[in-house]
């Protein structure tokens, strides 16, 4: 074997370097990642827009669609309901969902992946069937149009997030933990409060936090329980494009944006996206 | 001390029984007992005001199978279901490919904010953008007139093929993140032993890349076929009254027309329907994954 | 990964520029790297689909590969049915099936346990050996490099140290990192030395760090070497296997090439004991013995007798 040194200029290895379909893939991608995001900024351009139309280039920013929802009594009412909503099924779900998840894992019993699957079904569930199988049994009994048959439907529809999350924390949790603590003396009450519980915290947050962002996005569901008296945002929302073309509703939407951004973000902070994802 | 651990394991079952319980319960009312109301109230018959009789009969899924009003809409939801499916599992692919090759944790969690804040908006939001964006008097109408590329605002609302394009944008992020999960788990050996041995680029990932995110495509197929068969708000708001889709016959028919028995055989057909197709998918899966996995 | 400097050339050609795919080395990666979603054979002909051979073609090839590895009946299987070494066997099948000119594997045995490791070496050994293609073996096994190797090529701090036969680099290390790289050694500094004892063909050195009971520095007669000359200072390497270890002092001993030292640790193998010690007056001695040297395990603080002839000591660069 030879033991020429020749030096070659660095722009002969380049040759094989460049590569048509990588640079498809990389624009074909972001692409499509301007296409998702292309409604939001819609909507936030027609937020700040001083018209009721938006304009391309925007031709100057006003909060003039911020104040109106800010006056308009009806809206506010549907913000605090909303929130005042979320919170309780959030509260209420992350509970029942993670006591369920919790106790799911810890079992073996024939039929055990069966009811995971009841449990995460109303995910493949069209909310559709949802709704009107709740309108019919809240009729029946009285309930409909209440504000704990919204709870109930809104919980239902959240409920596969957190067994999901939680799942996900809870199998990654080594079982040899709650183990050591139990040959330490501790029954299994305590293992789960002061073991299971705080090792599972990143799920259980991830669980509430899109627990709390479902609620308050929720409609298909609502449309089927609410009254005038229980309203919620996403459903005033969707009679209001129905019927009419107020511009508030983009001021709006920017707030539901604004909060899922925020949303997001926490999650990011407290327990990185790609954990949960 | 040797009793104290069958004794234990007793309590820590029982334990675990009673966390599943309250949950189960909750379910079993909420979700359960109302679904098999709902399949009763679907055998039950109609007169003509809408009013709910104490007989039982097939009449009301006899309407909906040979109606040809209804049949068609039928064929229809799922014909969109999976034009959608298919759209988004094409786009996932390069969206994936980004998210997962993207250069550095900023853009990376930029790309994921892209991704999943859609998600976290009320779907009614997503669909009121695309009234926005594609209204006679809309910013894309407002473009392509100032760039004067057309003399008169175009009608690209009100169709079908707008609500298919506002399904692919509000389902996309649930196909891109079970492909993006896929792709990242390939080993990044495979792709240089394939190399090595003389495939280039494009035949390493048709032959190796492609087969081995099959596992998220398919889930990703599952998710955005069963949202895209069962959706009413967006084809209502995007695609007009008038659209042949089951689930928007079904919001109408319960809360239009009052016929909770006709909705509720449609729903029963729609979960069937839609039931069977995500089961068939999932075999699939499952046939694969025992391929590749033993 | 891209290359900084130089050039990289196979029988003749510049390989540098190319992107994998057109380079025809064979590469054997360290965790086998096979297609988990292909069965043996597809694996196999993997390579060969891309040439665009005929069916035929293939089919026979595969076949010969597959036999040359002794895996002929598990064509049908699926890589997670195999064994570790089996996989690697199929590994080896699918780089070899393309005809390389070159076959390259990376650390393939590492991922092995030892008894089945042991094993795989004899077989890459006995095929290499019967197919006669160039093979380049990354490993960071001595052992393992130095029973399977015609050559041997030792990296350290990015550069080639040495490369030579295996009797070569482990008889002489062309500098103190190979030394110290390869097997067990000790090291010992010296300087140029007059003595009229020394016996004719050797050379005197006293020892810098090892000294005897008196005080006075170890004498070294070493076999005499050109890279000697007329040099003050040297240092030389003394395997553990040559330090020859007694429990009384030989009779008619000269004052040189031996020591006075007191056991340290004591580590037996089975096959060999390793003792480590220290000179009376400072330095460290380690000396490797075959079983059963001694009747009972030497016990540490005990004092023992070492000592070596003038060719066991290897001058280094």
């Amino acid at each position: 074997m030879d033991n020429r040194k020749e030096e070659r200029s660095p722009a002969r290895r380049r040759k094989g370097r460049f590569d048509v379909w990588t640079t498809l893939v990389w624009v074909g991608g972001g692409l499509v990642y301007l296409f998702l995001i292309l409604p939001v900024l819609v909507i936030i351009l027609s937020a700040f827009s001083p018209n009721a139309y938006p304009e391309f280039p925007p031709s100057e920013l006003s909060l003039r669609w911020f104040r109106e929802v800010a006056d308009n009594a009806a809206w506010m009412k549907a913000i605090g309901y909303s929130l005042w909503l979320m919170v309780l099924v959030t509260l209420l779900t992350v509970v029942l969902g993670t006591t369920a998840a919790y106790g799911i894992s810890r079992l073996e019993f024939p039929g055990k992946q069966a009811l995971l699957s009841f449990m995460l079904s109303p995910l493949m569930i069209p909310q559709v069937v949802i709704g009107i199988a709740l309108l019919y049994v809240f009729t029946g009994i009285g309930m409909f149009g209440t504000m704990a048959g919204l709870v109930i439907g809104h919980m239902i529809v959240a409920f596969p997030y957190v067994i999901r999350t939680v799942g996900v924390s809870l199998s990654n949790l080594d079982p040899k933990l709650e183990r050591a603590s139990m040959s330490l003396g501790a029954g299994p009450v305590k293992t789960f409060f002061r073991v299971t519980l705080p090792l599972i915290k990143p799920g259980i947050v991830a669980g509430g936090v899109f627990s709390a962002v479902t609620s308050f996005g929720e409609v298909s569901v609502s449309l089927f329980v609410v009254s005038p008296s229980n309203m919620t945002v996403p459903v005033r929302i969707f009679n209001y494009i129905d019927q009419t073309f107020d511009p508030s509703v983009n001021a709006i939407s920017v707030i539901f944006i604004a909060v899922a951004v925020i949303a997001l973000v926490i999650i990011e902070r407290t327990i990185g996206l790609t954990k949960v994802m | 001390m040797p009793d104290s651990q069958p004794i234990k394991k007793y309590r820590y079952h029982l334990f675990s029984w009673i966390m599943l319980t309250p949950g189960l319960i909750f379910l079993g009312l909420f979700l359960l007992v109302p679904f098999v109301l709902l399949l009763v109230i679907s055998f039950r018959d109609v007169d003509g005001f809408m009013n709910m009789l104490p007989t039982y009969s097939f009449a009301q899924y006899v309407e909906v199978f040979t109606s040809k009003f209804y049949v068609r809409m039928i064929g229809t939801t799922l014909w969109v279901a999976l034009v959608t499916t298919a759209i988004c599992i094409l786009l996932a692919y390069p969206a994936a490919y980004l998210l997962v090759r993207a250069p550095g944790k900023g853009v990376r969690t930029m790309l994921y904010v892209f991704l999943v804040s859609p998600l976290l908006t009320s779907v009614v939001i997503r669909t009121f953008a695309w009234i926005v964006l594609l209204a006679q008097n809309g910013l894309v109408n407002e473009v392509l007139l100032k760039l004067h590329l057309i003399t008169e605002p175009l009608s690209l609302l009100w169709n079908m093929k707008a609500v298919i394009i506002a399904y692919v944008q509000v389902m996309l992020p649930f196909a891109v993140l079970p492909i993006a999960t896929s792709l990242g788990e390939i080993d990044p050996r495979l792709r240089q032993a394939s190399m090595s041995l003389g495939a280039g680029r494009l035949r390493t990932f048709f032959r190796v890349t492609l087969p081995l995110t099959i596992p998220g495509m398919m889930s990703g197929a599952i998710i955005v076929f069963s949202l895209a068969a069962g959706s009413y708000i967006t084809p209502l708001l995007v695609g007009g009254r008038l659209q042949p889709l089951l689930p928007l016959a079904i919001y109408q028919q319960v809360l239009q027309v009052a016929n909770l028995p006709l909705g509720a055989a449609m729903s029963m057909t729609l979960l069937v329907l839609v039931g069977v197709l995500v089961a068939v998918m999932g075999w699939l899966l499952r046939l694969w994954e025992g391929r590749m996995n033993g | 990964m891209e290359p900084t400097t130089g050039n990289v050339y196979i029988g003749g050609r510049d390989l540098t520029g190319l992107p994998p795919y057109r380079r025809d080395i064979g590469m054997v990666f360290q965790n086998y790297a096979l297609f988990p979603h292909l069965s043996v054979f597809d694996n196999v002909a993997y390579g060969l689909k891309i040439r665009k051979m005929s069916k035929a073609d293939i089919a026979r090839r595969v076949e010969e590969c597959l036999a040359a590895v002794r895996l002929e009946s598990f064509a049908g299987r699926m890589p997670h049915q195999l064994s570790g070494g089996q996989q690697q066997r199929v590994a080896i099948a699918r780089a070899l099936a393309i005809r390389p000119k070159v076959l390259l594997l990376d650390e393939p045995l590492s991922n092995l346990d030892a008894k089945l490791r042991k094993e795989m070496q004899t077989e890459l050994r006995s095929l290499q050996r019967r197919i006669g293609i160039t093979t380049i073996l990354v490993t960071h096994d001595q052992e393992e490099a130095l029973s399977l190797s015609d050559r041997i090529g030792i990296l350290g701090e990015g550069e080639l140290q040495q490369l030579g036969t295996p009797l070569e680099v482990y008889r002489r290390p062309a500098n103190r990192f190979v030394a110290e790289f390869i097997g067990q050694v000790n090291l010992i500094e010296v300087k140029a030395a007059a003595d009229a004892d020394a016996p004719s063909g050797t050379r005197a050195f006293y020892a810098e760090w090892h000294r005897l009971a008196s005080g006075s520095p170890l004498v070294l007669h070493a076999a005499d070497h050109p890279s000697l000359d007329g040099k003050d200072t040297a240092l030389f390497m003394l395997r553990p296997e040559r330090v020859r270890l007694s429990a009384e002092p030989r009779d008619g001993a000269a004052n040189a090439n031996g020591a006075e030292i007191r056991v340290e640790s004591v580590s037996y193998a089975g096959s060999t004991l390793r003792i480590a010690g220290v000179l009376p007056g400072g330095g460290e001695l380690v000396a490797l013995a075959g079983d059963p040297s001694f009747p009972s395990l030497p016990e540490p603080g005990r004092t023992m007798y070492a000592h070596w002839e003038p060719g066991d000591l290897i001058p280094l660069e």
